[in-house]
Protein backbone atom coordinates (compact mmCIF):
# COMPACT_ATOMS: atom_id res chain seq x y z
CA UNK A 1 0.00 0.00 0.00
CA UNK A 2 1.59 3.26 -1.19
CA UNK A 3 -0.91 5.60 0.41
CA UNK A 4 -0.04 8.73 2.13
CA UNK A 5 -1.66 9.15 5.34
CA UNK A 6 -1.44 13.47 5.63
CA UNK A 7 -3.57 14.59 8.81
CA UNK A 8 -3.00 17.97 7.97
CA UNK A 9 -6.02 19.24 6.33
CA UNK A 10 -7.93 18.67 9.88
CA UNK A 11 -6.16 21.81 11.07
CA UNK A 12 -9.07 23.99 11.21
CA UNK A 13 -11.74 21.47 11.01
CA UNK A 14 -11.36 20.53 15.07
CA UNK A 15 -14.08 22.95 15.74
CA UNK A 16 -16.98 21.36 12.82
CA UNK A 17 -15.59 17.84 14.29
CA UNK A 18 -16.56 19.38 17.99
CA UNK A 19 -19.51 20.46 16.99
CA UNK A 20 -20.71 17.71 15.19
CA UNK A 21 -19.90 15.49 18.32
CA UNK A 22 -21.58 17.96 20.42
CA UNK A 23 -24.60 16.70 18.20
CA UNK A 24 -24.24 13.87 18.67
CA UNK A 25 -24.16 13.57 22.02
CA UNK A 26 -27.25 15.58 22.60
CA UNK A 27 -28.95 13.06 20.00
CA UNK A 28 -27.69 10.16 22.58
CA UNK A 29 -28.42 11.31 25.84
CA UNK A 30 -31.65 12.94 25.09
CA UNK A 31 -32.90 9.90 23.15
CA UNK A 32 -31.73 7.54 25.88
CA UNK A 33 -33.16 9.81 28.85
CA UNK A 34 -36.59 9.56 26.66
CA UNK A 35 -35.75 5.65 25.97
CA UNK A 36 -35.32 4.66 29.82
CA UNK A 37 -38.32 6.70 31.44
CA UNK A 38 -40.75 6.20 28.39
CA UNK A 39 -39.53 2.30 27.47
CA UNK A 40 -40.42 1.84 31.56
CA UNK A 41 -44.23 3.41 31.34
CA UNK A 42 -44.86 1.74 28.02
CA UNK A 43 -43.37 -1.37 29.46
CA UNK A 44 -45.93 -0.93 31.65
CA UNK A 45 -48.93 -0.09 29.66
CA UNK A 46 -48.25 -3.11 27.21
CA UNK A 47 -48.44 -5.59 30.53
CA UNK A 48 -51.72 -3.75 31.90
CA UNK A 49 -54.58 -6.13 32.24
CA UNK A 50 -57.23 -3.51 30.12
CA UNK A 51 -57.10 -4.65 26.03
CA UNK A 52 -57.51 -1.33 24.98
CA UNK A 53 -54.03 -0.33 26.38
CA UNK A 54 -52.20 -3.12 26.25
CA UNK A 55 -52.66 -3.88 22.44
CA UNK A 56 -52.15 -0.55 20.71
CA UNK A 57 -48.68 -0.42 22.77
CA UNK A 58 -47.72 -4.21 22.37
CA UNK A 59 -48.24 -2.47 18.26
CA UNK A 60 -46.29 0.00 18.92
CA UNK A 61 -43.42 -2.03 20.42
CA UNK A 62 -43.85 -4.32 17.35
CA UNK A 63 -43.73 -1.14 14.94
CA UNK A 64 -40.20 0.03 16.05
CA UNK A 65 -38.65 -3.43 16.21
CA UNK A 66 -40.01 -4.19 13.05
CA UNK A 67 -38.97 -1.25 10.57
CA UNK A 68 -35.74 -0.43 9.76
CA UNK A 69 -34.20 2.35 11.83
CA UNK A 70 -33.08 4.12 8.85
CA UNK A 71 -36.53 4.54 7.66
CA UNK A 72 -38.36 5.46 11.07
CA UNK A 73 -35.69 8.61 10.39
CA UNK A 74 -36.96 9.37 7.09
CA UNK A 75 -40.54 8.98 7.80
CA UNK A 76 -39.93 11.22 11.04
CA UNK A 77 -38.31 13.93 8.92
CA UNK A 78 -40.44 13.80 5.98
CA UNK A 79 -44.04 12.82 6.99
CA UNK A 80 -44.84 14.63 10.61
CA UNK A 81 -44.04 18.12 9.15
CA UNK A 82 -46.69 17.29 5.75
CA UNK A 83 -49.06 15.62 8.55
CA UNK A 84 -48.85 17.85 10.87
CA UNK A 85 -48.03 21.13 9.55
CA UNK A 86 -45.26 21.93 11.70
CA UNK A 87 -41.57 22.43 12.06
CA UNK A 88 -39.16 21.30 14.42
CA UNK A 89 -35.92 21.39 14.05
CA UNK A 90 -33.39 18.97 13.04
CA UNK A 91 -32.16 17.80 16.52
CA UNK A 92 -35.48 17.66 18.21
CA UNK A 93 -36.70 15.88 15.57
CA UNK A 94 -33.75 13.33 15.70
CA UNK A 95 -34.19 12.99 19.28
CA UNK A 96 -37.73 12.00 18.63
CA UNK A 97 -37.57 9.43 16.03
CA UNK A 98 -34.35 7.71 18.09
CA UNK A 99 -36.03 8.26 21.43
CA UNK A 100 -39.58 6.47 20.35
CA UNK A 101 -37.41 3.42 18.26
CA UNK A 102 -35.31 3.20 21.61
CA UNK A 103 -38.37 3.22 23.51
CA UNK A 104 -39.95 0.57 22.18
CA UNK A 105 -36.75 -1.38 22.64
CA UNK A 106 -36.37 -0.46 26.38
CA UNK A 107 -39.89 -1.63 27.28
CA UNK A 108 -38.49 -4.85 25.94
CA UNK A 109 -35.91 -5.43 28.08
CA UNK A 110 -37.53 -3.61 31.36
CA UNK A 111 -40.36 -6.44 30.55
CA UNK A 112 -38.18 -9.25 32.03
CA UNK A 113 -37.05 -6.91 34.71
CA UNK A 114 -40.72 -6.90 35.55
CA UNK A 115 -41.55 -9.90 35.60
CA UNK A 116 -38.93 -11.17 37.56
CA UNK A 117 -40.37 -9.00 40.57
CA UNK A 118 -41.37 -11.82 42.77
CA UNK A 119 -45.01 -12.03 43.52
CA UNK A 120 -44.69 -12.49 47.26
CA UNK A 121 -43.24 -9.07 47.07
CA UNK A 122 -46.44 -7.11 45.69
CA UNK A 123 -48.17 -9.16 48.58
CA UNK A 124 -45.88 -7.96 50.95
CA UNK A 125 -46.97 -4.40 48.88
CA UNK A 126 -50.26 -5.06 49.91
CA UNK A 127 -49.41 -5.91 53.70
CA UNK A 128 -47.74 -2.73 54.07
CA UNK A 129 -50.28 -0.45 52.80
CA UNK A 130 -48.51 0.79 49.40
CA UNK A 131 -50.96 1.83 46.75
CA UNK A 132 -50.30 0.60 43.34
CA UNK A 133 -48.68 3.55 42.08
CA UNK A 134 -46.17 3.31 44.78
CA UNK A 135 -45.70 -0.54 44.63
CA UNK A 136 -44.42 0.51 40.98
CA UNK A 137 -42.39 3.68 42.00
CA UNK A 138 -40.42 1.96 45.12
CA UNK A 139 -40.57 -1.46 44.77
CA UNK A 140 -41.04 -2.33 40.73
CA UNK A 141 -38.83 0.18 39.15
CA UNK A 142 -35.93 -0.21 40.93
CA UNK A 143 -36.02 -4.07 40.91
CA UNK A 144 -35.82 -4.31 36.95
CA UNK A 145 -34.03 -0.81 36.57
CA UNK A 146 -31.68 -3.10 38.24
CA UNK A 147 -32.46 -6.12 36.35
CA UNK A 148 -32.58 -4.65 32.64
CA UNK A 149 -29.82 -2.18 33.28
CA UNK A 150 -27.06 -4.16 31.03
CA UNK A 151 -29.37 -4.18 28.21
CA UNK A 152 -30.43 -0.87 28.60
CA UNK A 153 -26.66 0.74 28.42
CA UNK A 154 -26.42 -2.20 25.38
CA UNK A 155 -29.27 -0.44 23.78
CA UNK A 156 -28.25 3.16 24.84
CA UNK A 157 -24.39 1.99 22.64
CA UNK A 158 -26.43 1.13 19.30
CA UNK A 159 -28.72 3.73 19.85
CA UNK A 160 -25.67 5.92 19.62
CA UNK A 161 -23.95 4.14 16.55
CA UNK A 162 -27.50 4.24 14.90
CA UNK A 163 -27.62 8.05 15.18
CA UNK A 164 -25.08 8.72 12.62
CA UNK A 165 -27.89 7.47 10.45
CA UNK A 166 -29.52 11.13 10.68
CA UNK A 167 -26.81 12.43 8.87
CA UNK A 168 -28.92 10.99 5.94
CA UNK A 169 -31.54 13.44 6.63
CA UNK A 170 -29.14 16.78 7.12
CA UNK A 171 -28.92 16.59 10.69
CA UNK A 172 -25.16 17.98 11.55
CA UNK A 173 -24.22 15.33 13.66
CA UNK A 174 -20.47 14.02 13.66
CA UNK A 175 -20.93 11.69 10.77
CA UNK A 176 -22.30 14.12 8.92
CA UNK A 177 -19.63 17.07 9.97
CA UNK A 178 -17.04 14.04 8.67
CA UNK A 179 -18.94 13.60 5.62
CA UNK A 180 -18.47 16.95 4.65
CA UNK A 181 -14.71 17.41 5.65
CA UNK A 182 -14.14 14.20 3.61
CA UNK A 183 -15.47 15.83 0.59
CA UNK A 184 -14.17 19.10 0.81
CA UNK A 185 -10.40 17.28 1.06
CA UNK A 186 -11.04 14.28 -0.76
CA UNK A 187 -9.73 12.88 2.27
CA UNK A 188 -12.28 10.35 3.23
CA UNK A 189 -9.61 7.49 4.76
CA UNK A 190 -8.36 9.65 7.55
CA UNK A 191 -11.67 11.35 7.96
CA UNK A 192 -13.80 7.96 8.48
CA UNK A 193 -11.17 6.75 10.47
CA UNK A 194 -11.24 9.41 12.81
CA UNK A 195 -14.95 9.61 13.16
CA UNK A 196 -15.10 5.81 13.69
CA UNK A 197 -12.14 5.85 16.58
CA UNK A 198 -14.24 8.86 18.17
CA UNK A 199 -17.76 6.59 18.31
CA UNK A 200 -15.40 4.21 19.06
CA UNK A 201 -13.59 5.97 22.36
CA UNK A 202 -17.27 6.84 23.50
CA UNK A 203 -18.83 3.64 23.12
CA UNK A 204 -16.41 1.88 24.79
CA UNK A 205 -16.12 2.70 27.99
CA UNK A 206 -19.87 2.01 28.52
CA UNK A 207 -19.64 -0.90 27.07
CA UNK A 208 -17.31 -2.10 29.59
CA UNK A 209 -19.76 -0.71 32.32
CA UNK A 210 -22.01 -3.39 30.86
CA UNK A 211 -19.62 -5.83 31.51
CA UNK A 212 -19.49 -5.03 34.84
CA UNK A 213 -23.23 -5.10 35.19
CA UNK A 214 -23.39 -8.12 34.24
CA UNK A 215 -20.36 -10.02 36.03
CA UNK A 216 -22.22 -8.47 39.17
CA UNK A 217 -25.61 -9.23 38.98
CA UNK A 218 -23.74 -12.84 38.27
CA UNK A 219 -22.34 -12.93 41.51
CA UNK A 220 -25.45 -11.53 43.24
CA UNK A 221 -27.35 -14.84 41.82
CA UNK A 222 -24.95 -16.96 43.41
CA UNK A 223 -25.43 -15.56 46.48
CA UNK B 1 -38.43 4.75 75.54
CA UNK B 2 -40.58 2.21 77.23
CA UNK B 3 -39.54 -0.46 75.17
CA UNK B 4 -43.34 -2.64 74.80
CA UNK B 5 -44.48 1.39 73.50
CA UNK B 6 -42.17 0.52 70.49
CA UNK B 7 -43.40 -2.66 69.63
CA UNK B 8 -46.89 -3.22 71.01
CA UNK B 9 -50.42 -1.28 70.10
CA UNK B 10 -52.43 -2.06 72.44
CA UNK B 11 -55.99 -1.88 71.00
CA UNK B 12 -58.52 -0.60 73.56
CA UNK B 13 -59.64 -2.51 76.79
CA UNK B 14 -63.19 -3.14 75.00
CA UNK B 15 -61.33 -5.07 72.11
CA UNK B 16 -60.83 -7.95 75.09
CA UNK B 17 -64.54 -8.32 74.90
CA UNK B 18 -65.84 -10.49 72.37
CA UNK B 19 -67.49 -9.44 69.39
CA UNK B 20 -65.08 -6.59 69.50
CA UNK B 21 -61.73 -7.32 67.89
CA UNK B 22 -61.87 -9.71 64.64
CA UNK B 23 -65.54 -10.95 63.57
CA UNK B 24 -65.90 -13.52 60.74
CA UNK B 25 -69.42 -13.92 60.15
CA UNK B 26 -70.57 -17.07 57.48
CA UNK B 27 -67.90 -15.64 55.69
CA UNK B 28 -67.47 -17.54 51.83
CA UNK B 29 -64.50 -18.19 50.06
CA UNK B 30 -64.16 -20.22 46.64
CA UNK B 31 -61.36 -20.00 44.03
CA UNK B 32 -62.59 -19.68 40.61
CA UNK B 33 -66.38 -20.21 41.69
CA UNK B 34 -65.35 -23.99 42.47
CA UNK B 35 -62.66 -24.51 44.92
CA UNK B 36 -64.24 -23.82 47.94
CA UNK B 37 -62.15 -22.96 51.02
CA UNK B 38 -63.93 -21.01 53.47
CA UNK B 39 -67.47 -22.22 53.68
CA UNK B 40 -69.66 -20.64 56.22
CA UNK B 41 -67.02 -19.20 58.27
CA UNK B 42 -67.30 -18.00 61.78
CA UNK B 43 -64.66 -17.06 64.21
CA UNK B 44 -64.79 -14.25 67.13
CA UNK B 45 -61.28 -13.27 68.01
CA UNK B 46 -60.33 -10.81 71.44
CA UNK B 47 -57.92 -8.82 71.20
CA UNK B 48 -55.93 -10.85 74.23
CA UNK B 49 -56.29 -13.62 71.95
CA UNK B 50 -53.20 -15.40 70.09
CA UNK B 51 -54.77 -18.03 67.60
CA UNK B 52 -53.03 -20.75 65.98
CA UNK B 53 -54.86 -22.01 63.02
CA UNK B 54 -54.03 -25.96 62.09
CA UNK B 55 -54.99 -28.08 59.81
CA UNK B 56 -54.41 -30.40 56.62
CA UNK B 57 -52.29 -28.94 53.61
CA UNK B 58 -54.74 -27.23 51.59
CA UNK B 59 -57.27 -26.55 53.92
CA UNK B 60 -57.56 -23.02 53.31
CA UNK B 61 -55.30 -21.72 56.57
CA UNK B 62 -53.28 -19.07 54.03
CA UNK B 63 -56.40 -18.32 52.62
CA UNK B 64 -57.70 -17.04 56.24
CA UNK B 65 -54.66 -14.90 56.55
CA UNK B 66 -54.56 -13.36 53.33
CA UNK B 67 -58.47 -12.61 53.00
CA UNK B 68 -58.02 -11.06 56.59
CA UNK B 69 -54.36 -9.35 55.07
CA UNK B 70 -56.57 -7.90 52.29
CA UNK B 71 -54.95 -9.86 49.71
CA UNK B 72 -57.60 -12.16 48.75
CA UNK B 73 -61.76 -11.41 48.54
CA UNK B 74 -64.60 -13.03 49.76
CA UNK B 75 -68.13 -14.31 47.91
CA UNK B 76 -70.20 -14.35 50.98
CA UNK B 77 -70.48 -13.02 54.33
CA UNK B 78 -68.54 -10.06 56.74
CA UNK B 79 -65.52 -9.45 58.38
CA UNK B 80 -65.55 -6.60 61.02
CA UNK B 81 -62.49 -4.85 63.34
CA UNK B 82 -63.47 -3.34 66.36
CA UNK B 83 -67.32 -3.60 65.67
CA UNK B 84 -66.35 -1.85 62.19
CA UNK B 85 -67.39 -3.38 58.65
CA UNK B 86 -63.69 -4.35 57.81
CA UNK B 87 -64.03 -6.89 54.72
CA UNK B 88 -67.48 -7.23 52.65
CA UNK B 89 -68.68 -9.49 49.86
CA UNK B 90 -71.37 -6.56 48.61
CA UNK B 91 -69.84 -6.85 45.03
CA UNK B 92 -69.76 -10.64 44.84
CA UNK B 93 -66.31 -10.28 45.81
CA UNK B 94 -64.54 -7.88 47.85
CA UNK B 95 -61.60 -7.04 49.77
CA UNK B 96 -60.97 -4.32 52.48
CA UNK B 97 -63.09 -1.73 52.67
CA UNK B 98 -61.56 0.55 55.53
CA UNK B 99 -57.72 1.50 54.51
CA UNK B 100 -58.01 2.78 58.00
CA UNK B 101 -58.57 -0.86 59.57
CA UNK B 102 -56.46 -2.32 57.51
CA UNK B 103 -53.43 -0.20 58.33
CA UNK B 104 -53.84 -1.78 61.76
CA UNK B 105 -53.35 -5.59 60.28
CA UNK B 106 -49.61 -6.65 59.34
CA UNK B 107 -48.53 -9.73 57.97
CA UNK B 108 -45.88 -11.64 57.69
CA UNK B 109 -44.91 -14.39 54.77
CA UNK B 110 -43.28 -17.85 54.66
CA UNK B 111 -41.56 -17.11 51.31
CA UNK B 112 -38.83 -14.16 52.04
CA UNK B 113 -40.58 -10.55 50.96
CA UNK B 114 -37.34 -7.94 52.17
CA UNK B 115 -36.81 -5.57 48.98
CA UNK B 116 -33.61 -6.61 47.86
CA UNK B 117 -32.83 -3.10 46.58
CA UNK B 118 -32.88 -1.69 49.83
CA UNK B 119 -30.83 -2.05 53.17
CA UNK B 120 -32.49 -3.46 56.20
CA UNK B 121 -33.42 0.20 57.08
CA UNK B 122 -34.66 1.23 54.31
CA UNK B 123 -37.49 -1.81 53.80
CA UNK B 124 -38.32 -0.81 57.65
CA UNK B 125 -38.46 3.03 56.66
CA UNK B 126 -40.28 2.37 53.03
CA UNK B 127 -43.73 1.80 54.54
CA UNK B 128 -43.96 4.28 57.37
CA UNK B 129 -42.60 7.13 55.20
CA UNK B 130 -44.12 6.63 52.14
CA UNK B 131 -47.70 5.53 53.31
CA UNK B 132 -47.98 7.48 56.95
CA UNK B 133 -45.78 10.28 56.04
CA UNK B 134 -43.72 9.79 58.70
CA UNK B 135 -40.50 12.23 58.65
CA UNK B 136 -37.26 10.29 57.96
CA UNK B 137 -35.07 10.99 61.37
CA UNK B 138 -38.26 9.56 64.19
CA UNK B 139 -38.37 6.25 61.66
CA UNK B 140 -34.61 5.36 61.67
CA UNK B 141 -34.87 6.05 65.83
CA UNK B 142 -38.02 3.90 65.72
CA UNK B 143 -36.39 1.32 63.10
CA UNK B 144 -32.86 1.30 65.14
CA UNK B 145 -34.98 0.45 68.23
CA UNK B 146 -37.13 -2.38 67.04
CA UNK B 147 -33.94 -4.51 64.77
CA UNK B 148 -31.73 -3.62 68.81
CA UNK B 149 -34.79 -5.81 70.37
CA UNK B 150 -34.88 -8.75 67.63
CA UNK B 151 -31.27 -8.88 68.36
CA UNK B 152 -30.27 -7.72 64.51
CA UNK B 153 -29.05 -3.56 65.86
CA UNK B 154 -25.71 -4.81 63.87
CA UNK B 155 -27.37 -5.63 60.50
CA UNK B 156 -28.68 -1.76 59.68
CA UNK B 157 -26.99 -1.11 56.59
CA UNK B 158 -26.99 -4.68 55.07
CA UNK B 159 -29.51 -5.83 52.25
CA UNK B 160 -31.16 -8.85 52.41
CA UNK B 161 -29.08 -11.32 50.31
CA UNK B 162 -26.43 -10.64 53.09
CA UNK B 163 -28.62 -12.11 55.66
CA UNK B 164 -29.40 -15.47 56.44
CA UNK B 165 -32.97 -16.63 56.58
CA UNK B 166 -33.60 -16.26 60.18
CA UNK B 167 -32.42 -12.92 59.74
CA UNK B 168 -34.48 -12.24 56.85
CA UNK B 169 -37.76 -13.13 58.81
CA UNK B 170 -37.05 -11.12 62.07
CA UNK B 171 -36.39 -8.22 59.46
CA UNK B 172 -39.64 -8.97 57.96
CA UNK B 173 -41.50 -9.21 61.25
CA UNK B 174 -39.77 -5.71 62.17
CA UNK B 175 -40.90 -4.00 58.95
CA UNK B 176 -44.72 -5.17 59.89
CA UNK B 177 -43.70 -3.77 63.36
CA UNK B 178 -42.93 -0.17 62.26
CA UNK B 179 -46.67 0.44 61.46
CA UNK B 180 -47.78 -0.56 64.72
CA UNK B 181 -49.90 -2.87 64.04
CA UNK B 182 -52.52 -4.26 66.32
CA UNK B 183 -52.92 -7.89 64.90
CA UNK B 184 -50.09 -9.61 63.25
CA UNK B 185 -50.57 -12.71 60.91
CA UNK B 186 -47.58 -14.93 60.73
CA UNK B 187 -48.18 -17.62 57.81
CA UNK B 188 -45.83 -20.34 58.59
CA UNK B 189 -42.75 -17.68 59.00
CA UNK B 190 -40.14 -20.53 59.77
CA UNK B 191 -40.88 -23.60 57.11
CA UNK B 192 -38.86 -22.03 54.56
CA UNK B 193 -35.99 -22.04 57.18
CA UNK B 194 -33.24 -24.64 58.27
CA UNK B 195 -33.74 -25.93 61.59
CA UNK B 196 -31.09 -24.13 63.46
CA UNK B 197 -32.79 -20.92 62.21
CA UNK B 198 -36.55 -21.63 63.49
CA UNK B 199 -36.25 -21.11 67.14
CA UNK B 200 -34.41 -17.17 66.66
CA UNK B 201 -37.71 -16.44 64.87
CA UNK B 202 -39.89 -17.83 67.10
CA UNK B 203 -38.02 -16.55 70.06
CA UNK B 204 -39.00 -13.31 68.50
CA UNK B 205 -42.50 -14.06 67.93
CA UNK B 206 -42.80 -15.56 71.86
CA UNK B 207 -41.08 -12.01 72.98
CA UNK B 208 -44.42 -10.40 71.36
CA UNK B 209 -46.53 -13.16 72.70
CA UNK B 210 -45.33 -11.47 76.17
CA UNK B 211 -45.88 -8.09 75.44
CA UNK B 212 -49.88 -9.49 74.20
CA UNK B 213 -50.15 -8.60 70.72
CA UNK B 214 -52.49 -10.25 69.12
CA UNK B 215 -51.66 -12.81 66.76
CA UNK B 216 -53.09 -15.46 63.88
CA UNK B 217 -49.98 -17.81 63.32
CA UNK B 218 -50.19 -20.62 60.89
CA UNK B 219 -48.05 -23.31 62.01
CA UNK B 220 -46.85 -26.82 61.14
CA UNK B 221 -45.10 -27.10 64.35
CA UNK B 222 -47.24 -28.09 66.73
CA UNK B 223 -45.02 -28.24 69.93
CA UNK B 224 -45.06 -24.26 69.03
CA UNK B 225 -48.58 -24.06 68.50
CA UNK B 226 -49.14 -25.41 71.88
CA UNK B 227 -46.40 -23.04 73.81
CA UNK B 228 -47.49 -19.67 72.16
CA UNK B 229 -51.28 -20.26 71.40
CA UNK B 230 -54.33 -19.08 73.67
CA UNK B 231 -56.67 -20.85 71.68
CA UNK B 232 -55.98 -23.66 68.51
CA UNK B 233 -58.25 -23.91 65.53
CA UNK B 234 -58.72 -26.97 63.73
CA UNK B 235 -59.53 -26.41 60.09
CA UNK B 236 -60.54 -28.39 57.73
CA UNK B 237 -63.15 -28.48 54.30
CA UNK B 238 -63.43 -24.88 55.01
CA UNK B 239 -64.87 -25.11 58.22
CA UNK B 240 -63.97 -25.13 61.99
CA UNK B 241 -63.87 -27.97 63.17
CA UNK B 242 -63.28 -28.10 66.78
CA UNK B 243 -60.88 -24.99 68.45
CA UNK B 244 -60.14 -24.61 72.69
CA UNK B 245 -56.94 -24.51 74.50
CA UNK B 246 -53.97 -25.99 73.49
CA UNK B 247 -54.36 -28.37 76.87
CA UNK B 248 -58.10 -29.07 75.11
CA UNK B 249 -56.95 -29.30 71.39
CA UNK B 250 -53.71 -30.87 72.01
CA UNK B 251 -54.60 -32.85 75.25
CA UNK B 252 -57.99 -34.17 74.71
CA UNK B 253 -59.43 -33.59 71.50
CA UNK B 254 -63.19 -33.83 70.68
CA UNK B 255 -63.60 -34.21 66.87
CA UNK B 256 -62.41 -37.43 65.00
CA UNK B 257 -61.28 -35.81 62.66
CA UNK B 258 -59.01 -33.76 64.99
CA UNK B 259 -57.58 -36.86 66.53
CA UNK B 260 -56.84 -38.40 62.91
CA UNK B 261 -54.90 -35.15 62.14
CA UNK B 262 -53.15 -34.56 65.30
CA UNK B 263 -52.03 -38.25 65.56
CA UNK B 264 -51.03 -38.32 61.67
CA UNK B 265 -48.73 -34.83 62.21
CA UNK B 266 -47.56 -36.02 65.77
CA UNK B 267 -46.37 -39.21 64.53
CA UNK B 268 -44.11 -37.67 61.57
CA UNK B 269 -42.67 -35.21 64.54
N1 LIG C 1 -54.95 -18.01 44.11
C1 LIG C 1 -55.48 -19.25 44.09
N2 LIG C 1 -56.19 -19.65 43.03
C2 LIG C 1 -56.74 -20.87 42.99
N3 LIG C 1 -56.64 -21.77 43.97
C3 LIG C 1 -55.94 -21.43 45.06
C4 LIG C 1 -55.32 -20.15 45.20
N4 LIG C 1 -54.70 -20.08 46.39
C5 LIG C 1 -54.91 -21.27 46.98
N5 LIG C 1 -55.67 -22.08 46.21
C6 LIG C 1 -56.13 -23.42 46.55
O1 LIG C 1 -56.94 -23.32 47.69
C7 LIG C 1 -56.73 -24.39 48.59
C8 LIG C 1 -56.35 -23.84 49.93
O2 LIG C 1 -55.10 -23.22 49.83
P1 LIG C 1 -54.35 -22.59 51.06
O3 LIG C 1 -53.04 -22.13 50.58
O4 LIG C 1 -55.23 -21.60 51.72
O5 LIG C 1 -54.18 -23.86 52.00
P2 LIG C 1 -53.29 -24.07 53.29
O6 LIG C 1 -54.17 -24.60 54.35
O7 LIG C 1 -52.53 -22.84 53.60
O8 LIG C 1 -52.28 -25.20 52.82
P3 LIG C 1 -50.77 -25.45 53.22
O9 LIG C 1 -50.77 -26.05 54.59
O10 LIG C 1 -50.27 -26.40 52.19
O11 LIG C 1 -50.08 -24.13 53.16
C9 LIG C 1 -55.66 -25.26 47.97
O12 LIG C 1 -56.28 -26.34 47.32
C10 LIG C 1 -54.99 -24.35 46.97
O13 LIG C 1 -54.51 -25.07 45.89
MG1 LIG D 1 -50.49 -22.25 53.49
Amino acid sequence: MDYQFDFHFLTGKADMLLEGLWVTLQLTLYANAMGVVLGFVLCLMAMSKFRMLRWPCQLFIEFFRCTPVLLQIVWFFYCIPILFQVYIDPITMGVLALGLNLTAFNAEAYRAGIQSVPKAHFDACVALGLKSWQQTLYVVLPQSLRTAMPVLLTNGISLMQQSALVAIVAVSDLMYMGKSIAVDAYRPLETYSLIALIYFLMALPISHLVNVFERRQDAAMQR
Amino acid sequence: MNTAEVVVNMPPANAMEAGQFIQLDNVFKAYNNELVVMDGMNLDMRADDRLVIIGPSGSGKSSLLRVLMGLEGIQGGDINFHGQPYIKSENNDSKVVSDELHSRVGMVFQHYTLFPHLTVMGNLILAPMKVHGKDKQSCIAKGRELLARLGLEDKVDYYPSQLSGGQKQRVAIARALMLEPELMLFDEVTSALDPEMVTEVQNVMMQLAEQKMAMIIVTHDMHFAREIATRVVFCAGGKIVEQGTPDEVFGNPKEARTREFLDKVLHLN
